[in-house]
């Protein structure tokens, strides 16, 4: 047999001895991320959209938008108001967590008043007929430095009566 | 801030990947693994910088880079139980013109893929291998008998 070669040991480099497991290791770990792209998939990392809904008897909130996202993501909310009588003077109230870290690219259609309410934005929509709709859209920009989870309430009120609730949270990826 | 912290969590990742995926895999760069290769640096750079396009952006996560190198690089030498881990160790695959299959199989390595080794080594036959290994930056060394 050939002179084994310098700072080579057998026992060790050919036997593998006392590495029998860092092969499984090793395996693990690639399972271990292999199953991220996997539960991206299941949309855990945003940014699918999904419905929540308020209802009351003068008229419904619905919400549309993703509730998982990550830095830097371009995303749309999509709230409508389904009035079942006349809303004399329809106003959102959003959440904090809406403008915190998040750039606004749009809110179309532009409402009719824009105010703050202890701390939360107020958008007036005006008068909505009973029996029409009211979509609004909002264009985001997730800021990068935005990580963590958020509260995104959403209310729906007519003047200062409040109708509707959608309490929610987003959660921001890094 | 942010930006430190995310070129040492995509430092460790791609480090840890490095490491897991297989050393053969890594030094054999076919057009395909090439052109991966930037895909990977481009996914990765736009994970770190994002919307960061200043020069000071720049020097933190290339500093960051630099520092976490030295550093795997100094625990290597310092500490020889870590070297195993950071580093790995070399594999001997073929010994006195045998080649070792549990070996070969654990790094999903095939005869032919020594032998391609061997003739760019002028070794032009398995009998006259005395010793091959497979180093841990995945080149094949093969030391022929005298």
């Amino acid at each position: 047999m050939a002179d084994i070669p310098d700072t080579l040991v057998l026992r060790r480099h050919r036997d593998l001895q006392g590495k029998r497991n860092e092969a499984w290791l090793r395996r693990g770990l690639l399972v271990t991320i292999a199953a991220v792209p996997l539960l991206a998939l299941f949309n855990v990392f945003g940014q699918r959209p999904h419905v929540e809904t308020a209802r009351a008897d003068a008229a419904s909130l619905e919400l549309y938008a993703p509730a998982h996202l990550r830095g830097g993501l371009l995303w749309e909310a999509r709230l409508t108001v389904r009035a079942r009588r006349d809303l004399k003077d329809a106003v959102l109230e959003l959440d904090r967590g809406w403008m915190e870290g998040m750039s606004i690219n749009t809110i179309e259609p532009s409402p009719v008043g824009e105010g703050s309410h202890d701390g939360k934005l107020v958008l007036d929509l005006g008068h909505v007929p009973a029996g029409q709709k009211y979509s609004l859209y909002m264009q985001f920009q997730v800021n990068p430095t935005n990580v963590g989870r958020r509260g995104q309430a959403v209310r729906l009120y007519d003047g200062k009566h409040l109708l509707a609730t959608i309490h929610r949270r987003v959660t921001v990826f890094p | 801030m942010d930006l430190a912290i995310r070129a040492v969590v995509l430092f460790t990742f791609v480090y840890l990947l490095t490491r897991i995926i297989g050393r053969r895999e890594l030094s054999s760069l076919e057009p395909f693994d090439l052109i991966l290769l930037i895909v990977i640096g481009d996914a990765i750079q736009q994970g770190l910088t994002q919307d960061d396009y200043s020069v000071t952006g720049a020097v933190i996560v290339v500093g960051t880079f630099a520092v976490l190198q030295v550093f795997v690089s100094f625990l290597s030498y310092r500490f020889s139980f870590l070297r195993t881990v950071l580093d790995g160790d070399p594999i001997v695959i073929v010994q006195d013109g045998k080649p070792i299959e549990r070996n070969l199989k654990r790094e999903r390595l095939t005869l032919e893929e020594i032998m391609v080794e061997a003739r760019q080594q002028q070794v032009a036959s398995l009998d006259q291998i005395a010793w091959g290994v497979l180093e841990t930056t995945g080149k094949i060394s093969i030391i022929p008998k005298d």
